[in-house]
This record gives structure tokens, sequence and C-alpha cells, in this order.
């Protein structure tokens, strides 16, 4: 294997080998150049012209950019429109990250506490897989699914509850024509397509409860729902926290999902596509993008105050 | 005798300038070729260090390291004459065990058949003839450990280093696993140096031994040098836990006013009577091969060890105490 | 208590929660048999296989399945180059600006693909880069230097430096030990990392709609039909495609990582 090394070769690695041994941070640097180049150049590069782009302004009339520092862009978000676009988003991510919770908590505490051996693997695979396939097949599917023609009519129909599902959707707000063109539908898909990301850090930090703990509140006298609220709960949080910067993150930035399910009102993703696209408004979409990276920050700040990033 | 190894002031130094931790701190050493030379202390005691700056895993942050009288400070550890058997074996998973000794053989460019049966030779010798196709996950703990001694021999090293090479076995094993080190060393007249925290390792296996403590040599002897003329109280505790007299108990004794230490098993128990010195019995405490008699005399503790069969007394006895006026060793202060 | 019964509402809501993520991508396979191309009805009026042969003869469907899988193959190549130099230094040593560096390689996962994808937008509009196959590599090589990171950070902290000491100890220089130690034993974790990030590349839509420009990947292609749909059928086709080009590397990474301790989470 090594033996058909020239003498020239082996001198050089030799000579090499040496160095990195008495240098080690020659070796370092040389395996984090690369890397850290890329990174450097390619994306922190382009979060800088981000940031650029977004002090720059249009000219009404002409459309062409104007290439001088203004906060004028900025200013505009603050404009009705745009200002609902955020709210709208906002309190989409919110309500998304709580239903999140509330539906991965059975999942990752059964897979937790109660799943062993082969069902381990089940849970497992059965959170990894949905977390990992195609995102864009996992929206398609809800097309099918909420249609007016679509399973959902079908089956609530078949079951005689036709009339529920029409009085849900004359709900003003979270109605619509049918479920694929209301609020609900998109809120009930923005869920099913970040569910894992909020299953497996809860699950994470929900296996690090010693179950000795759970047991001290049983022996204490406490009911099984008492412990859940005032044992589990408390200690799982980390991992609430941890899966909400996900749900909450991937809800603010998403513009695909609210572009095929919902009523056709913008989100800020959605308004970053259009501006940078066919109205061809850049510094406004990089404005536009801003905005989630503060609010991350701010979000990001407040869970690392809360010790979340321990069960990341 | 050639000097095999030998550090000259040698301190390494980790950390920040401000919480400087002086893991080794200006430590003298010679080892003899050819010596089997032990290096004894506890966790933290700078012993590890000291192997890894032979290895040439440490880099000595002042002093200099000579390993046959060359100073290898511009050594890396793959150009040094010094091969190791890990704590933790080290093998190869992915290879077989056959491969896993030829390594160091293949790195060297020798050929394929050349190896294979250097490597058999080696197997042979720590025997595990028909072992070489298996892989390191298939053998037991012992087995494992006779592999890594079988690839850090394959080069024909001067020096071979041992990093509690026994520490992971069962008692059993670790017994027989001593006397085969032993003999192997003295057929192959290679230099051995083995760190280890046990005492009795040290003291059964070691031509010389070095007793590390804080990051300095406490003592470096012969077995019966550390065990009977221990240099320090840290040597005479450490080594066998020994009676550490203070100079107005070692007065009571017959001695100077100086430290001393006087071993359980060179203490006799008399009768209170007449007896030179006396005690009060605090426990007792069934060794098996003897008793370990724990009692207080002069508001000190003091242990003895009554050999199996003799007459033992009651916890809370008044006894006498005997003992021979050379086993009463004097110690340097600290 | 993890031999104790569950409560019953308990177990109920846990399978529940899985038939949820799990059901409906189901139905894309029925409705890739549909006889019905208008619209989504269900049940299917009636069952056929027409539908592969026709997706098989549209010509407009192999240019984006050929560009998504030369982007993805290049990316998670890119990917596998830099994130495990990036895990081999990070494994070695505590060194200032180590935080940083682990921030600045999960940050194109962490900030919302949107972001990324203006962000690239941005910067090729102000450097004057038009776009072309290039401009989407840079893109998905950049966010799939985390899934190769990540596999890799796990199995060299698994793997310890023991071995590699072991390896220069018996003689072998720094590129000899990479090469017979390092590397057999990274092989596994690098693979599944290849596949992730191969099988996130194939996948992705967001960021490669603002790098794209007037190239059509084959999840555009998708989101076109979704949008103006015709032959719905045949989309469902090419999602069966998309889902087995996604499903089948993950569960190849799974069994490569020995049931999956490393992939855990693979932070996407």
């Amino acid at each position: 294997m090594g033996s058909a090394a020239s003498p020239l070769q082996t001198g050089l690695a030799e000579r090499l080998t040496a160095l990195f041994w008495r240098r080690p941070r020659v070796l370092l640097a040389l395996l984090l150049a690369p890397p850290l180049l890329w990174l450097g150049l390619v994306y922190v590069g382009s979060l800088a012209a981000l940031l650029w782009q977004s002090f720059y302004s249009i000219d009404e009339f002409s459309g062409v950019v104007k290439q001088e520092f203004t906060l004028k862009t900025f200013g505009e978000l603050l404009l009705p429109q745009n200002y609902d676009i955020i709210l709208r988003t906002v309190s989409m991510a919110a309500a998304v990250t709580l239903a999140s919770v509330i539906l991965a908590f059975p999942v990752a505490f059964f897979a937790a506490r109660f799943a062993n051996g082969r069902w381990k693997a089940v849970f497992y695979l059965g959170i990894m897989l949905p977390l990992w396939s195609s995102y864009l097949v996992k929206v398609y599917a809800w097309k099918l699914i909420l249609a007016k023609e679509g399973i959902i009519t079908w089956a609530a129909n078949g079951i005689g509850a036709g009339s529920v599902l029409d009085a849900v959707l004359t709900t003003p707000v979270i109605g619509g024509n049918s479920l694929s063109t209301s609020y609900l539908g998109t809120f009930l898909v923005f869920v099913y397509v970040w569910l894992p990301y909020m299953i497996l850090p809860m699950q994470a930090s929900l296996e690090r409860v010693p179950t000795s703990m759970l047991e001290a509140s049983a022996d204490l006298g406490a009911g099984g729902l008492r412990t859940l609220w005032s044992v589990t709960l408390p200690l799982a949080l980390p991992g609430v926290i941890a899966g909400s910067i996900f749900t909450f993150s991937l809800t603010l930035g998403d513009y695909i999902i609210p572009q095929i399910i919902g009523n056709s009102a913008s989100f800020i993703g959605m308004a970053v596509y259009q501006l940078q696209g066919t109205a061809g408004n850049i510094p406004l979409a990089a404005a536009f993008a801003v905005i989630p990276i503060l609010i991350m920050l701010v979000y990001l700040a407040i869970a690392r105050r809360l010790g979340a990033f321990d069960a990341l | 005798m050639t000097t095999a190894v030998e550090f000259s002031s040698v301190s390494r130094h980790f950390g920040a300038p401000d919480r400087l931790v002086k893991a080794v701190d200006q430590v003298d050493l010679v080892i003899e070729e050819g010596s089997f030379f032990a290096m004894l202390g506890p966790s933290g005691s700078g012993k590890t260090t000291c192997l890894r700056l032979i290895s040439g895993f440490e880099l000595p942050s002042a002093g200099e390291i000579r390993i046959f009288g060359e100073n290898c400070s511009d050594v890396p550890p793959n150009r040094r004459n010094v091969n190791t058997v890990f704590q933790d074996y080290a093998l190869f998973p992915h290879m077989t065990v056959r491969d896993n000794v030829a390594y160091g053989l293949m790195v060297k460019g020798i050929d394929r058949r050349t190896r294979r049966s250097r490597a058999d030779d080696m197997l042979a010798l720590v025997k595990l003839e028909g072992f070489g196709d298996r892989k390191p996950a298939q053998l037991s703990g012992g087995q494992r450990q006779r592999v890594a001694l079988a690839r850090a021999l394959v080069n024909e090293p001067r020096v071979l280093l041992l990093d509690e090479p026994l520490g992971a076995l069962d008692l059993k094993l670790r017994e027989a696993m001593q006397d085969e080190l032993k003999s192997l060393q003295k057929r192959l007249g290679i230099t051995f140096v083995f760190v280890t925290h046990d005492q009795g390792e040290a003291l059964s296996m070691a031509d010389r031994v070095a007793v590390f403590n804080q990051g300095k040599v406490a003592q470096v002897g012969s077995p019966s040098d550390i065990y009977e003329r221990p240099a320090t109280r840290f040597v005479a505790d450490f080594v066998g836990s020994s009676n550490v007299l203070p100079p107005d108990l070692t007065r009571a004794f017959g001695g100077p006013a100086e430290w001393a230490s006087l071993r359980p098993e060179a203490l006799r128990l008399v009768a209170s009577a007449g007896a030179r010195v006396t005690g009060r019995v605090t426990a007792l405490r069934y060794l098996g091969a003897g008793t370990r008699v724990a009692l207080e005399s002069y508001g000190q503790e003091l242990a003895v060890l009554a050999p199996a069969g003799s007459a033992l007394p009651e916890t809370g006895a008044e006894v006498g105490l005997d003992w021979d006026a050379k086993s009463l060793h004097m110690m340097a202060g600290a | 208590m993890r031999s104790d019964r569950p409560p019953l509402l308990l177990t109920f809501g846990a399978i529940g929660g899985l038939l949820f993520l799990h059901l409906p991508i189901l139905l894309i396979f029925l409705y890739a048999f549909t006889t019905e191309e208008k619209s989504f009805a269900f049940p299917p009026p009636g069952l056929t296989t027409e539908w592969f042969g026709v997706a098989w003869n549209r010509a407009d469907i192999w240019p984006p399945l050929w560009l998504s899988l030369k982007v993805a193959a290049i990316s998670s190549g890119l990917a596998i180059i830099l994130g495990t130099l990036c895990a081999a230094a990070m494994s070695r040593a505590r060194f200032f600006g180590r935080d940083t560096i682990s921030l600045l390689v999960i940050l194109p996962i962490a900030l919302p693909g949107i972001i990324t994808g203006m962000s690239l937008r941005s910067a090729f509009a102000m450097a004057d880069i038009p776009f072309s196959t290039l401009t989407i590599v840079l893109g998905h090589a950049t966010f799939c230097i985390v899934i190769v990171y990540n596999n890799a950070v796990a199995r060299f902290r698994r793997l310890g430096t023991s071995l590699s000491e072991a390896s220069a100890d018996l003689g072998a220089t720094t590129f000899q030990t990479f090469r017979h130690v390092i590397l057999p034993n990274l092989g596994t974790a690098l693979l599944a990392g290849a596949m992730l990030a191969f099988a996130l590349s194939f996948d992705e839509v967001i960021v490669t709609t603002f790098t794209a420009g007037q190239q059509k990947t084959m999840p555009i292609w998708m989101l076109d039909e979704l949008v103006r749909p015709r032959q719905r059928p045949v989309t469902n086709v090419v999602a069966i495609v998309v889902f087995a080009a996604t499903f089948l590397p993950i569960l190849a990474a799974y069994y490569l990582t020995g049931g999956g301790e490393e992939t855990a989470g693979g932070g996407k």
C-alpha cells in the first residue's frame, strides 16, 4: 500500500508531519481555511449584501435602484399594508408553534418513556422520515387532502359531519371558500410540515428527565396529571423552546405553503419573493428579509437565557 | 550501562499563563537501558504526561528529553524508536488482528509477505497463534491487550511504553499478565517504562520505581528502597500505607525528633504491661493473610498488621507495641 | 416507569401523531393511479397505470430531473470536503473563535431559507453574476455543509484521539494516518452525511427559486405544476420519484450510522 511512495513524496510527508506536530495550529489553519473561506465569502458575504441592499431604495418613477444609503426602505415596512404582513406572519408562526407543542407532546413523551426495542426504532424512523422527506411532496399531499372535492370533504359527508365543516369554513378569519383556500388550511399544513422539528428536541429533553424524579413525585402522592403538569412539563421546557426555534423560524420564512394553500393573503416570505421577482424591488425585499433575522435574534437571545441550547 | 531515557529539568504546563497547571514540574529522571521502570503515582500526579513526553505526544514547556543520548525535542512521534501500549489498547477496529500487528511495518513500506510472517511471529510471541484473521471486537480484554503488545513490539522499539496496561483486566488475569510481561521483558531485553497507580503492581514488576506527586518526582529507587525507606511522608503513605510518625511520636518510639515511617507489619502486639508504647484498639479489619488492627496512641492513629493465626485483641482493649529499632525509618521533613 | 403500561390517552395521542405524519404521503401514491386528471376527487373514480407512461414521455420532465441530480451531486461532493475539513479541525482542539465557527456552520439552516435565498440573490445582483448551475450550487453547498459536518463531528468525537496517536506511534505520517485509520473509520458517517445532503439538495425549493433564475430544477417544476396544474396525476408520478429520491438516501443513512445515533435531528 504505502510501499509505492517515491522517496521524494515520503520526504515531503515526513517534513509536513513534523511541522504539524511542532505547530498544531498550522494544521488547524489548513483544515479550517477552505470551509471558512467558503462560508465567509458565499454566506457571510451574501448576508452583508442583503443588509447593504436594504439600505438602498427604489425610485418610484423609473423603478431603478438608487444606490445611496437611506432608511426610507425600512420606513416603508411601517406602511399599513406591509405592517399587516409582518403581524400576520408573526401571529401565524406563534399559532403554529403552540399547536406543534400540543401535538408533539404525546408522541415525544411516548417515544421517550414507553417505547422499547423495536418500538423505539419505529418511533425514531417514524419521526425522522417525515422530517427529511421531500418538503414539496408533503405540501402537495395536503393540496390533495384539503381540496374542495378532496378526502376531508368526502369523509365529513360520509360521517354526516358535512354541516360541521361548512360551519367551520363560514367562521370569519379562519374560514374560506374551501379548506385549501383558508387560513385554517395554511395553518394545518404549517403544523404538519414542521411538527417533527418539535418532536425531536422535545423527546431528547424528556429522555434526559430521570425516571426516578417522576417516581419521587408519584411517591409524594401526586397524581399522574399533577406529575405531568408540575414535574414533566417544566423539565421538558428546554426541548420545547429548542423546537419552537425551528417551528417559529421556519414559519416566518416560508413562502411556498401560503402560496399554494391559503387565501392569497401575503406573508413575509411571499412579499420577499414577489418584491425581488416580478416587482424588481430588491431593496424592499431585502428589508423584509431582515425582519425574520431580527425576530430570530431576539428569540434566540431569550432561548439562550432559558438554557434551551443544551437540548439542541 | 547505557541511559535509555533521560529527563533534564523537564516541565510541562497547560492552560493560560494566569491559570497555569504544572502537570510536570522540573523533573529529572534517568531510565537505564534494559530496565523495567515503573512510574507510580495517584491520578493527576504527572506520570502519564511524562510517558507522553517520551512518546512525543506532549512537548516539554521547558527542559530537555534525551532518548539514547539524542535530544528528541525535534523528533515527531512517528520518528521515535519508541512504541506504546495504550491504556484503552487503541486497536484499529476496522483491521484484522494481523493487520493491526503489521501496521507499523506497512507504513514503513515493507512488502506484504514479510509483514505477514513478522506479524504471525509477534502473535506467537504473545501466544495468540491463529487469531490473525479475527477483528479486535471478537477478542476478550486480555487478548486485546496481547494484540496491543504484539503491535507495539513489531517495530522492535528500543523502549516500550505501557500506559496502565493492566488497568482494564480482572484480578486473576492481571496477576497472570504481570508475570508474563516481566518474563517477556527479560527475554527481549527491551527497556519497559510503565505507568500505574497500583503500588503493588509497581513493586512486584519493576526494577526501579519513580513515585510521582503533584508533577514532581518524590523518590526514585528500587522497590525495596521505596517500600522500606520512603523519602517523604507522601511516599510512605502512598506506597503500602505506612504509619507516618510526627517528630514527637518518633521520640516516643525511641528515635530523634524527626518525621519517620513505620510499616504496619513491623509492629508486633504485646501485653500492655511493661510495653514501651501502648495504645487502645479502635477497629479490626480482617484481610485474609492477616488482620489490620487500628489503634490510638498519643492521640495518633496507628495500624498494626497481625499475622494470620495470632491472638487478636478486642476493640477497646489496651495493648502494647513492640518493634525492631531498624524498622523505624527517618524521612526528610516534608 | 419505562416498563409501566402507558396511559391509554397517551398511546392514542402518540399513535395518532405518527399517523398524522404519515398518512398524507400515502395519498400521493393513490392519486398517481386515478383516472381523474382535472381535480382531486376522492375517492378516485377509477384506477389506471397510464400516467407512469405519460410521465415517461413528457419531454419537460427530464431536463429538470437531470439538473436536480447534477446540482445535488456537485453540492454534496463539495459539502463532503468542506464539512469534513471543518469537523476535523473542530474535533482537534479548543481554540479561540471555536463557538463562532460552529455558529457560522449552522446559520445557513438555522435562519429561514428565504434569508439565505434573498442574501444570495442580493449578492448576485450587486456583483452582476448571471444565474447558472453554479449559482444554484453555491446556495445548496452552503446549507449542505452542516449536514456532513454534523455527521462527521459525531464520528470524530466517538473515534477519539487514541487511534491517531497509536498510528503515529507506530511510525505513520499524518497522511498515512488519515488514509489508513481515519478515513476507513469515518467512511460510513461521511456516506450518511452525503446521502442526507443529497436528499436535502435534490428537494430544496425555497433557496433555489432565488438562485435559479429561469432554470428549472425538479422541485421548481413541481411548484409550477402546483400553481398551474395540467395533467395532475403526472405531478403525482413525479412526486413519487422525488419522494423516493429523498426517502431512500435517508433510510440508507439511518443504517449506515448504526440505527441513526449520529443522524438524530441531523440539524436539518
